[in-house]
């Protein structure tokens, strides 16, 4: 399951669940027979219950995630290829090292954008060829990131802009490269 | 009081001649990266005979080209990478080897050249000649032209970091900043630097700056206007709640 | 109670609920437009986009103001000048703003990234950049100057130990009490002056550069987090505002003893202050040039940000209700919707604020969905509680036509508008288009389905809103002998 479905499903497990507890926590005043019903015995030790298990849950995610990060990836290996990108109002342009005139990235091997922007800030935003955001980083003037990634599915890859950037936002696709072919 | 303030404030945004040209993407810069250095050999002013794959086998190196004729860029280039360095003092291990692009000079000649610099002593520093040159220059994408009038080369300053796997990581074109030089190190030794500003990217509003007449490394007002605010609050609230209080029982 | 303090936050009502249907139209309009359903130009859509957002900031957070400005009252002396100055310079602000988006055509969005309010001078008027500025400066002059001077009459009553419940953290039962409401309006007026201290210097930064004639550039990295700092912290707060309101009146129109401030209620907002002020972080996670630490830290204090709210907020929510027979009325019942929908967007929030996430989230239909979720379901719910209950005290009369059909439609509207959000950042369609690439097949009708519930929605607010505004016109025929308030 990719990462989109994951947290869509996760979200929507959490809703309901949450939304069930407040629906249960209404029907108890409801159903309560009289003003000093029952209540919650010992809520101190109820929170103190909670606020670890919730402090617990949090330091588990974090240690699972934070690996994940971005920062951290593929920092040991040399890049096959460096792309580098310059948005720009309204359009990207990527220059590989061998300037081809077909943009081919090599599948399953490391590659490295490295981004930056002459105007205002952009996002650099790749999508796979089934429309999926795979990975991004922002385009901001006079700062270069340098974006890792292996792709491993061939296939067309799209660039679209993940900053408000102006009227033309929604379109930077442009006339220039906003594609690449993973092979 | 208010009055310095306003003084103050006034000559600061006035004083300020700032630079206002677009920070270009110089991509020469960016040009053979992650490729491998052509591995040359060269003659050392100790008369050492070393291939580049022997010198970074041992420790990444950076790679400054220059020729000793010039009368422009390449004295002030290694003065003032020596002067980073210095500054810098950095924990990293690395060399710093110097190749002349020109036919005509010879080992006496770089060893005078790094006399020049006071580096005939230090151990970091290896000056060199060798006979390879338009195989070195192609594959770090150094491209000298001969100024037949002016019998000078047409060429960038140009500093090349190699890491312990002969590849080339890091470009520097022209007399760059602290940071600049900072990052070049950290790629050669094979730390993964994830950003860098552009060349010109010394706005007063980013956090450091290396001032080149005291030598030193100060925090710049970009990193002080972000302490302005929660400063502000804390005198805010301290004057604030040192005024005057009213009988607890005013109200219930 | 005085008169002229019901006087102003009744006008406050019907303004900020006036500004609320334009803005909610604003937004249907855009997600029709994006639904395909109709056609504006581009620039129009940014226009009512920046016009939309900035709208739903200001709003809510005067809402806020108004709510704990009329609750203190009780505890405090507080007079109604300062909301009334309040008052006059967010209309003279907001028709400042909005003649640089309607005229101007101003488009930058509500959040103004640096430099694209400099860069684009082709795509609207060249005075609405520096009008925009201005239209910020007046607001931001009436709010700090709101802020301010409740704190003042705060401090003139309880002392700095004392407004923050320090004294409540070592004695157990403390001769001076700070009431929760008083605690939690402290906090979040310090976190309120702080961000609009920062909204100065982002003003004194772009005024340098407008009026410089391009001598004085910024630099993009600092403005961001500038920026950052000052959008994400107000627009917490502003919940947080809500929450004192719910604090201080859920108890009593529930019929269940008054909230008292704890040790752990004290600590929990105390250190709320501090992840709130360090959270912003997280929205430059995608800024690789942003120091590691800071990322880091700032996937901390989201996470932790949690803690203090749901151990103390939720568990003694749930402490007061559980079990116990609880009178519902619409106001404590939208207290209580609305706390369910802030954590629910809560959890949205902490899903795109785990960075290996953010990056296929960051800037997706995901974004607006998690602060749609705290803001529609949320603080609105909350605000709206406060309104319905102080229209009763205004009017003296306790009706309430029709409840379940405009919490239904409330309901139903509001989760049906989210849920399309969340649908649309699943499928990575990122946000602030005007129209979607042709590649996104179902954003489009997510946007139009969307639209449909939002006017659900609306129609459950224009039900809600007309009881009010009948109940709240009361208050300036009434005579200053009115007493219908302890």
């Amino acid at each position: 399951m990719k990462g989109q479905e994951f947290v869509l499903v996760l979200f929507l497990v959490c809703a309901i669940a949450i939304s069930l507890i407040s629906f249960l926590i209404y029907k108890s005043t409801i159903k309560a027979s009289s003003e000093d019903g029952a209540g919650i015995k010992n809520p101190l030790k109820k929170r103190l219950y909670f606020l670890l298990l919730w402090g617990g849950v949090l330091i588990i995610i974090m240690s699972v995630t934070i690996p994940k990060s971005p920062y951290f990836m593929y920092t040991e290996q040399t890049p096959t290829m460096v792309i580098n990108v310059q948005a720009m109002q309204y359009a990207f342009i990527m220059t590989d090292e061998t300037e081809n005139p077909t943009f081919e990235i090599p599948a399953g091997k490391m590659v490295e954008f490295r981004v930056t922007s002459n105007d205002v800030t952009h996002g650099f935003a790749v999508y796979n060829p089934n429309n999926v955001l795979v990975t991004q980083t922002q385009a901001m003037p006079g700062y270069v990131n340098k974006l890792r990634w292996v792709f491993d599915e061939p296939g067309k890859y799209n660039i679209l802009c993940t900053e408000f950037c102006g009227i033309g936002h929604a379109t930077q696709t442009g006339s220039m490269r906003s594609d690449f072919i993973v092979k | 009081m208010h009055k310095s303030l306003l003084v103050f404030t006034f000559g600061f945004f006035c004083g300020l001649n700032l630079y206002s040209q677009s920070q270009e993407y110089n991509l020469s810069e960016e040009d053979r990266l992650y490729t491998k250095v052509e591995n040359v050999k060269i003659l050392t002013t100790r008369g050492e005979m070393l291939s580049l794959s022997q010198m970074y086998v041992r420790e990444p190196f950076v790679l400054a080209l220059v020729f000793t004729r010039c009368i422009g860029v390449c004295s002030p280039l290694i003065s003032n990478f020596k002067e980073k360095i210095s500054e810098l003092n950095p924990k990293e291990k690395f060399k710093i080897l110097v190749v002349s692009f020109d036919t005509a000079d010879t080992k006496a000649d770089l060893d005078n050249y790094a006399k020049l610099f006071n580096l005939n002593q230090n151990e970091n520093w290896v000056f060199a000649t060798t006979g390879q040159i338009p195989e070195l220059i192609e594959s770090v994408g150094f491209h000298p032209e001969w100024d037949s009038s002016r019998r000078q080369f047409e060429h960038d300053a140009l500093l090349v970091g190699i890491n312990g796997n002969g590849y080339i990581v890091k470009k520097l074109i022209g007399i760059r900043n602290i940071r600049a030089v900072e990052s070049m190190i950290k790629e050669i030794s094979n730390e993964f630097v994830i950003s860098y500003p552009l060349p010109h990217n010394n706005s007063i509003l980013s956090c450091f700056t290396y001032d080149p007449i005291t030598g030193k490394k100060k925090p710049k007002f970009g990193l002080f206007l972000l302490l302005v605010p929660a400063i502000g609050t804390v005198i805010l609230l301290v004057i604030i709640s040192r005024q005057k209080k009213k009988k607890i029982s005013e109200n219930y | 109670m005085n008169i002229s303090l019901k006087r102003i936050t009744s006008t406050w009502i019907i303004t900020i609920l006036l500004l609320f249907f334009t803005a909610i139209i604003l937004g249907i309009t855009m997600r029709f437009n994006q639904g395909k359903v109709i056609s504006i130009d581009d620039g129009k859509f940014y226009g009512i986009m920046t016009t939309h957002g900035m709208t739903m900031i200001a709003i809510w957070a005067v809402a806020g103001m108004v709510g704990v400005h009329y609750l203190l009252s009780r505890y405090i002396n507080v007079g109604a000048g300062l909301s009334k100055f309040a008052f006059i310079m967010t209309v003279i602000g907001v028709a400042m703003f909005y003649v640089t988006t309607f005229i101007g055509h101003f488009h930058a969005g509500w959040t103004f990234l640096y430099p694209l309010p400099f860069k684009n001078s082709f795509a609207w008027e060249s005075w609405a950049t520096p009008m925009f500025f201005w239209s910020l400066t007046v607001l931001g002059v009436g709010w700090l100057v709101w802020s301010v001077g409740l704190l003042v009459a705060i401090f003139k009553k309880y002392s700095f130990s004392q407004t923050f419940a320090w004294q409540h953290l070592t004695k157990k039962d403390p001769e001076v009490q700070t009431p929760p409401l008083v605690l939690i309006s402290a906090i979040s007026l310090v976190g309120i002056v702080l961000c609009l201290l920062t909204a100065v210097v982002i003003l004194v930064l772009s005024f340098a550069e407008i009026y410089s004639d391009g001598k004085f550039v910024n630099d993009p990295l600092l403005m961001k987090n500038l920026i950052y700092f000052f959008g994400h912290t107000i627009a917490n707060e502003s919940l947080y505002l809500g929450l004192g309101i719910v604090y201080e009146l859920m108890p009593e129109i529930s019929g269940r003893p008054k909230f008292k401030t704890t040790w752990y209620v004290a600590l929990g907002w105390n250190f709320t202050l501090l992840f709130v002020l360090t959270a912003y972080f997280h929205h430059l996670y995608m800024d690789f040039v942003q120091p590691l630490g800071l990322q880091m830290f700032g996937q901390f204090a989201s996470y932790f940000a949690s803690i203090p709210s749901a151990v103390v907020t939720i568990i003694s929510i749930i402490v007061l209700l559980y079990g116990h027979r609880i009178k519902w009325t619409i106001t404590n019942l939208l207290f209580f919707i609305g706390i369910t929908g802030w954590i629910i967007g809560g959890v949205g929030a902490l899903i795109d604020s785990t960075i290996s996430n953010n990056i296929f989230l960051h800037n997706t239909l995901w974004v607006p969905a998690h602060f749609h979720t705290y803001n529609a379901l949320g603080n609105v719910l909350l605000i709206l509680g406060f309104f319905t209950w102080v229209a009763n005290e205004f009017s003296g009369s306790q009706t309430d036509p029709m409840r379940k059909l405009k919490l239904a439609l409330l309901i139903i509207g509001g989760f049906g508008f989210v849920l399309m959000f969340y649908c649309g950042g699943a499928e990575s369609v990122p946000r602030r288009y005007s129209v979607y690439p042709a590649e996104f097949t179902r954003a489009a009708l997510f946007a139009s389905a969307a639209a449909w519930f939002a006017i659900i929605y609306l129609l459950g607010m224009s039900l809600i809103f007309v009881d009010i505004f009948k109940k709240c016109i009361r208050v300036y025929s009434s005579s200053h002998s009115d007493s219908s308030v302890a």
